[in-house]
């Protein structure tokens, strides 16, 4: 049954946000959620759920290992809230991959569409860089790197494959076994209304004004980054001084080198191109 | 290398075929279950069947280690046996301190092991690690002793200040050693407190002692490989009475500590927590 909705996006690009809305717009409440009911989208790599619903202990298992058994872990999700009716919402951080048995990580036959969230990469290098508490030039350097992943070494998440950032996105854009919605951050935060609704349109939902004015109220960014500094946010790694930072488009010029930029582009010159971050003239345009 | 399996009265043979439970309740395509039998596929390492908690047959694939296919026989398959037995695992490391039998429950990285070690060097007695059977009689709730070892990251030893001597790697790949210990426990020891460890990315510990139902309910959690029991409807019925017992008892503590911390802030914590 194609009942699991993905979530899908490179770190730091707006899933987390919009996790935040859709968990807002689910509750159709007139009070904000709190940032612990995020947990309506929980992440495809929890390694909990892998060693609750696989049997193994992950980290006991290789990457290549654990991918073997990723499709059957979503199939038994799936199965799990078949009997429900609803949809299981899923972020996921990994790029769109096989295993080594030639099946991609998410099977087709449970995936409904997915939802792919993209930001300029200048601006995610920089807010990668304080997420992960790390200096901007291993934020650039990470950004470049095709064998990128994150997690999976001895606790925490599973290993998720990331590529590059531009096969990271790539992989989503081209593969054709589950209908994909590229969104872009900035159109998040400049035409929210417009960008959400269209979100919300492609996931299924009856276009509602009124529901979506107030998920975009009670999930405002300023109204998370004061719930975070209240309550924390589980999200957060522990040497980051707050998930939440400033959620700014441009906020590379403040603190990318010249050089830095220069290889960001150079890199990602044509993905850049295709998702208008960079204009026909070849100029930034963010 | 000699195949070991943890406990005694199970055959462990090697097979050249896979006979799959006849009436499994539970299956999935490298998972199935009945209320005697068991079958794992652990792709790459070996097959395992087991049946009515005393046999365990491993079928290898071609280029397995010999210590990849151990550490999955003393881990799920292992769990398979004690739950046809319906001799209660849960999915802790157990030490005896200060006369008291203690199990560290958590999952996979919660630092169950850690926090064991570092109790066995100040004073606690190693019984088991990851999985502690609980034995249930009228006269009480014992902690039966298997034959297991501690295993540890290269940094939790690091941490530990452990120097590694030539330890035992669980497996080829991973940079996870057997630690060997010396004093261990081989007699059954009365269970008295269960701590459920968690992480946070917060500074600071939370402590939560539990009663009541919250108890019961925190305890069957803990039960190790609890999804077996999908297909093993009878033992999941007799532990339900067994953790009822348990639950009345002995003491439950959830201690959620930060994902960056001092193992031995984390043992101070528990300790004060079994004193007062």
């Amino acid at each position: 049954m194609k009942n699991t909705l993905w979530l899908v996006s490179y770190p730091k690009s707006g899933n987390t946000w919009f996790r935040m809305f859709l968990a807002n717009y689910l509750k159709n409440i007139t009070e904000p959620v709190s940032l612990d009911e995020i947990e309506s989208a929980p992440i495809s790599s929890n390694a909990v759920d892998f060693e609750d619903l696989i049997g193994l202990n992950p980290f006991e298992l290789t990457a290549e290992e654990v991918n073997f058994y990723r499709p059957d872990l979503y199939r038994i999700l799936s199965q799990n809230t078949e009997n429900t009716g609803e949809i299981t919402y899923k972020k996921t951080h990994d790029a769109y991959t096989l295993n080594s048995n030639g099946e991609p990580l998410f099977p087709e036959e449970i995936s409904k569409s997915a939802v792919c969230f993209v930001r300029n990469p200048l601006d995610v290098c920089v807010s990668y860089a304080n997420h992960s508490a790390d200096k901007i030039d291993s934020s650039v350097d990470f950004l470049l790197k095709e064998e990128a992943h994150l997690a999976g070494n001895k606790t925490g998440q599973l290993c998720q494959q990331l590529f590059s950032w531009k096969n990271h996105v790539a992989s989503w854009k081209e593969q054709i076994q589950i209908p994909v919605h590229i969104i872009r951050y900035e159109d998040m935060r400049l035409n929210p209304i417009a960008t959400f609704g269209s979100i919300m349109t492609f996931m299924g939902f009856e276009y509602d004004e009124e529901r979506l004015k107030k998920a975009l109220i009670n999930s405002d960014f300023k109204l998370l980054q004061q719930m975070e500094r209240e309550k924390g946010f589980r999200e957060k790694v522990q040497n980051c001084k707050s998930f939440f930072w400033k959620g700014k488009i441009g906020n590379y010029r403040e603190h990318l080198s010249e050089e830095q930029i220069q290889r960001i582009v150079e890199y990602n010159y044509d993905m850049m191109r295709n998702l208008g971050y960079i204009d026909e003239q070849g100029n930034l345009t963010v | 290398m000699e195949i070991r399996f943890p406990f005694e009265g199970v055959e462990v043979a090697y097979s050249r075929n896979v006979v799959k439970p006849s009436f499994p309740i539970l299956s999935r395509p490298f998972l199935e279950i009945g209320e005697r039998e068991f079958y794992l596929d652990v792709r790459n390492v070996a097959q395992y069947t087991s049946a009515n908690g005393e046999e365990v047959h491993i079928i290898p694939y071609e280029g397995a280690d010999v210590s990849s296919i151990q550490l999955f026989l003393t881990g799920s398959v292992f769990g398979s046996i004690l739950h046809q037995r319906c001799l209660l695992p849960f999915h802790g490391s157990s030490f005896e301190y200060k006369g008291k039998g203690i199990v560290i429950c958590g999952t996979a990285g919660a630092g169950k092991s850690s926090v064991t070690a570092s109790f066995c060097q100040n004073g606690g007695r190693f019984i088991n690690d990851d999985i502690t059977p609980i034995k249930v009689s009228d006269s009480g709730m014992t902690i039966v002793p298997i034959k297991s070892r501690i295993k540890l990251w290269d940094d939790a030893l690091l941490k530990l200040k452990i120097e590694n001597e030539n330890f035992e790697k669980i497996r080829p790949t991973l940079n996870k050693f057997y630690l060997p210990l010396q004093d261990t426990s081989t007699i059954e020891q009365q269970l008295n407190h269960v701590f459920i460890l968690s992480i946070h990315n917060k500074d600071g510990f939370v402590v939560n002692e539990l009663c009541g139902m919250a108890k019961h309910n925190a305890l069957r959690n803990q039960i190790y490989r609890k999804m077996y029991l999908e297909g093993m409807p009878e033992a999941e019925k007799s532990y339900f009475k067994q953790l009822f017992q348990i639950a009345k008892t002995i003491r439950v503590t959830q201690i959620t500590r930060p994902s960056i911390c001092n193992i031995n802030d984390v043992m101070d914590c528990i300790k004060k927590e079994i004193d007062r």
